[in-house]
């Protein structure tokens, strides 16, 4: 069987979609009762859990508070969410999101995927490889803080190394700079999660039938046109099931950028995740924090709507 | 049924369940069992609950306690600065959470006027303790920043200073320096150390709780008091003074006194690391350092910075150089580093006024603390027991230490308590936006003035 | 994947893994070198001077087990049902789940604490495990879900014309297959318990229930930060979710793959 990525969603196959074929109307799944009383337990400890929190959340947003639960609470309506909209800060946290997102995602997939089929062909060392590099997602990203900022210090590792190698020039306060902080923050990421990346692919990979990739070869593609045209669509359900975690861990991020650069220098590295924190916890305003959790909702919502419309075409295409 | 209906249905059970779950917790806001009624004030166990001390010298200061105390058992729980209001908020609200808070000046971390509606108010107390005159025999920074209004929310445990600078004097002494008292003196000092190899001025400018210590002693030597004025409303942050204050805080970045991309990094702990294990000869740290100054806390807090065979320097504490030239100098500013308040919700209250009172008004409790030497008591007529604390050198430091606790202990200007959380937050903009370059001076210090003004 | 024919080739390779993963290696060889600064091995033997290790350790396992077996629970019986049971309005349920994920975790600390201490369950175990499980599981049905959705719907049928009801289908058939999403779900939920600072941090007071990512605490305080004790500490936190990955791994991959895929 190969790979559909229509089914990642449980959805029905293309094939009974289209009203030509005759199997079209067959419900899918079959009559093996209501499935209900199965995704209730999930159900309940997700919404029982979290969604209280969303709408505790949402009433704060309506709110003028300092969060702590015996201070008296003055209704504001609107008014956070008007204030946010005007916030360049706001809009600021939006705009690296977005960078973020899709330089980490891009980054991520790549090496994750060279490196996976990297790692089905014959290497010396493959285990020793493997854990390095997930080794990165098990670390606590608190722990590992200051250690990144010894690295991009101006008199750091990072400079020392590009001294010791010829490119001096390139050395510089990484962490002082505000574009060259929001590289390092993309970098440290990247670090931390490229392991989950190459886990993902690396599993995706071992389905696929040495057959294929053997008829390749006899027909004279090269490693990376067998990777591009083979491999690569046939590992599409991963990629996106990435976009959609990607995307929502971007709206969320938060542990990097607050505990190496603290959303500095002045904001250059300033996430909705960082933003809220610190209006939150340093501030005291936590209506406009709930508020601000409020717009990262909805803007997942939208992403993830984006996202399987983007699928869906895919699949028609 | 239809499968619409069902999932409606469902759908709505649900929704029924999470609203209900709103209604109850709102309803139970308080939440837990009534407030404790009179409870023993000699014996009881009851839970201490602090960003500070660390785990080492809260021991210290308990087992003190017990000598005088012995049937109160008091638990130390350490809650990290970073997460302390996150944690401490929904906790006082409980009976289940502390019996014994830590709580701050103004709007920092467990800042009193944030969270005065959960503590109890201590003037009773306290007067029982020392006298309808109390407040004159304790430092008034400590009475004035953790009371709002009448209340008493916390007592000072002790107070921390800033506006000094701590220099290595080996390193200094090695290159045949002393350490500078103007602006001038210390651009040459900085050239010759960098000429050397030597690092010299190392600041976590990334912090900015110690750029605004930097400002502020800035500002002390331009005109003292106007720092304070300006954060009350009382003077505004465009006039010339200020001005003149940040082109000199702008000037440490562009001269090269503050070391190449100080705004990357964190006071705690790249700075104090930096410092410690000697790449730098200086760095601006307060009061709260004298502990380095003892030979044990030193030999830790170097092999803290990952030096092996660990050496003691010697660390000397100067004032902040004259570098506006006015020779206004040894203003040190300082509140509460950290205060007791007692939880209304404790099921000991008793017990825990009486370890609450004990560490910050009591000679026995204050003096522990003094011995720390991380904190300069509260209480006016206790000092450290010099002679009886094991200086690194104390040929060269026991005098210096001396005059700069006392320096310290005459300081009248706050240095957390007037500044608002809107306002700490402008600071943050202001003073790393001026130092990389991203804000202009006078645009900076308008921000500044912005915020005073909302809150009239 | 690719026969690698020539010795350029092969050298080729091994010099792209190679590069590839040593800026990985880096960072994690200068926390090592961090941790062993100063008194080397000594730093670990301060870490286990505090006297906490053991009973921090034992209730970051207790935490981490239940939290594991809560989820796979959950997330098992929730996978099946999406993927193979008829369910209205299936979809807006699903994204309901994965909306959850959403919400940054400061934003959680105030709702999380009125619900603890509304079903008086604040400064128990419980209290956190029941929110860690509550997070994980949108992510772990996500994955779930697409092998459950692989498994032949012909080996059901099959058990259903032999007389078995929907349960006993899912007991007997389903879930021996299984077996590798487990694996990927225990790893992963591994790590997000085990590595779970602000939630603990908020529920438990008593020093007899705190969990391993405080450990770091007792190197840090408002005015000292002790980075060698704290990467000390934080190897020494590593290790077991190292351990246990590796032990794992060959499961975890097979779980993934069959997940991702089909």
């Amino acid at each position: 069987m190969s790979a559909s990525p229509a089914l990642m969603h449980g959805r029905v196959p293309r094939s009974q979609q289209s009203p030509m074929n005759p199997r079209a109307r067959r419900p899918r799944p079959t009559a093996f009762g209501r499935g209900l009383p199965w995704i209730l337990p999930a159900l309940v400890l997700v919404i029982g859990m979290i969604y209280f929190s969303i709408g505790y959340t949402g009433w704060v947003s309506t709110l003028d508070w300092n969060g702590f639960i015996l201070t008296p609470s003055e209704p504001v309506g609107w008014a956070n969410y008007a204030a946010m909209l005007q916030d360049p800060i706001f809009w600021t946290a939006i705009e690296h999101t977005v960078i973020f997102f899709v330089v980490t995602f891009t980054v991520q997939t790549v090496v994750g995927f060279v490196f996976a089929a990297i790692m089905h062909s014959k290497v010396h060392l493959a285990p020793v490889y493997k854990v390095i590099i997930f080794i990165p997602t098990v670390l606590a990203p608190a722990t590992m803080a200051p250690v990144f900022r010894l690295i991009f210090d101006a008199n750091g590792t990072l400079n020392g190394v590009l001294d010791a190698v010829g490119l001096g020039a390139l050395a510089q306060p990484w962490l002082a700079n505000g574009t060259t902080a929001m590289i390092v923050v993309m970098l440290v990421t990247i670090w931390q999660w490229t392991g989950l990346t190459f886990i993902l692919f690396y599993a995706a990979m071992s389905q696929i039938e040495p057959e294929v990739l053997e008829a390749a070869r006899v027909d004279g593609a090269g490693a990376i046109r067998t990777l591009w045209s083979i491999v690569w669509p046939m590992c599409s359900g991963t990629t996106i099931a990435l976009a959609t975690l990607g995307v929502i861990g971007a709206l969320k991020t938060f542990d990097v950028p607050y505990l190496v650069t603290k959303g500095g220098p002045n904001h250059a590295t300033e996430f909705l995740g960082t933003y809220i924190y610190q209006v939150m916890v340093q501030e005291k305003h936590f209506g406009y924090a709930a508020a601000i959790s409020v717009a990262l909702l909805i803007l997942a919502v939208a992403a993830g709507v984006l996202m399987s419309r983007r699928n869906r075409a895919g699949e028609e295409s | 049924m239809s499968k619409l209906t069902t999932g409606l249905r469902a759908g709505a059970a649900l929704a029924l369940a999470g609203a209900t779950m709103l209604a109850v917790a709102a309803c139970a806001g308080g939440g837990g069992t009534a407030a404790a009624a009179d409870s023993n004030p000699k014996s009881g166990n009851i839970t201490w609950w602090g960003w500070t001390p660390d785990a080492t010298n809260a021991t210290k200061l308990i087992a003190d306690f017990n000598k005088e105390y012995p049937d109160i058992h008091v638990t130390f729980v350490s809650k990290p600065i970073d997460s302390y209001d996150s944690v401490i908020g929904p906790a006082v609200t409980t009976s289940q959470g502390p019996d014994v808070f830590n709580v701050a000046p103004g709007s920092a971390n467990g800042g009193v006027k944030t969270f005065q509606a959960a503590a109890v108010d201590l003037k009773p107390a306290v007067e029982k303790a020392l006298g309808k005159d109390w407040k004159s025999k304790l430092a008034p920074s400590g009475v004035v920043g953790l009371s709002v209004g009448d209340k008493v929310v916390g007592l000072s445990a002790g107070a921390v200073y800033s506006g000094s600078i701590w220099v290595n004097k080996d390193i200094f002494d090695a290159h045949g320096l002393t350490p500078p008292k103007t602006l001038d003196e210390w651009k040459t000092v900085c050239a010759t150390l960098k000429a050397a190899g030597q690092g010299c001025f190392v600041q976590g400018a990334g912090q900015w709780a110690f750029d605004m210590d930097t400002f502020e002693a800035i500002m002390e030597n331009i005109q003292p008091g106007a720092y304070v004025k300006a954060s009350l409303g009382q003077k505004k942050y465009t006039d010339p003074v200020f001005v003149k204050g940040m082109k000199i805080w702008k000037s440490l970045f562009d001269d090269g006194i503050m070391q190449n991309g100080a705004v990357g990094l964190q006071q705690y702990p790249d700075a104090n690391n930096a410092f410690m294990s000697g790449k730098y000869a200086m760095v601006m740290m307060g009061t709260w350092y004298t502990q380095y100054a003892v030979k044990d806390s030193m030999t830790a807090a170097i092999q803290a910075a990952g030096v092996s065979n660990a050496k003691p320097f010697t660390m000397i504490p100067i004032q902040f150089p004259d570098v506006a030239g006015t020779g206004k100098v040894g203003n040190m500013f300082g509140d509460a580093d950290y205060g007791l308040a007692v939880s209304q919700k404790s099921r000991n209250q008793a017990a825990a006024t009486t370890f609450a009172l004990w560490l910050t008004t009591s000679q026995a409790g204050q003096q522990a603390v003094a011995n720390t030497l991380n904190d300069i008591p509260s209480l006016k007529s206790v000092q450290p027991a010099w002679d009886q604390i094991d200086l690194v050198a104390p040929a060269a430091q026991k005098d210096a230490l001396k005059q700069y606790t006392a320096t310290a202990g005459a300081a009248t200007q706050p240095r957390f308590a007037t500044v608002s959380a809107d306002l700490n937050t402008a600071f943050q903009n202001a003073l790393i936006g001026v130092a990389s370059g991203s804000v202009k001076v006078d645009d900076a210090l308008a921000s500044l003035q912005a915020v005073v003004d909302k809150q009239k | 994947m690719f026969e690698l024919r020539s010795r350029t080739s092969r050298i080729t390779v091994q010099v792209l893994a190679t590069l590839i993963v040593l800026p990985y290696l880096f960072p994690l060889v200068a926390m090592v070198q961090g941790s062993l600064a100063g008194e080397g091995l000594g730093n670990y033997a301060k870490v286990f001077a505090t006297g906490v290790v053991p009973t921090y350790f034992m209730n970051s396992i207790i935490v981490a087990s239940s939290t594991i077996a809560l989820v796979y629970v959950c997330t098992m019986l929730a996978a099946f049902g999406f993927a193979k049971l008829r369910i209205a309005g299936k979809e807006l349920w699903f994204w309901f789940l994965l909306l959850a994920l959403t919400m940054p975790e400061a934003v959680l600390l105030t709702p999380l604490f009125v619900t603890a201490s509304t079903f008086d369950i604040y400064n128990e175990l419980i209290a956190v495990i029941l929110p860690l499980a509550a997070l994980q599981v949108p992510f772990t049905v996500l994955l779930a879900r697409s092998f459950f959705a692989g498994i032949p719907t012909e080996l059901m049928e099959a058990g259903i014309i032999d007389g078995a009801n929907v349960m006993r289908v899912f007991w007997h058939i389903v879930l021996p297959l299984t077996r590798p999403i487990a694996g990927a779900i225990v790893v992963l939920t591994l790590i997000n318990s085990w590595n779970a600072y602000l939630i603990p941090m908020l529920m438990l007071n008593d020093p007899s229930k705190q969990v391993v990512t405080l450990l770091p605490s007792f190197f840090t305080s408002q005015y000292t930060n002790d980075q060698t004790g704290v990467l000390a500490a934080a190897v020494i936190t590593a290790v077991p979710v190292i351990a246990a990955y590796l032990l794992l791994q060959r499961s975890f991959e097979r779980g993934l793959a069959a997940g991702a895929l089909k």
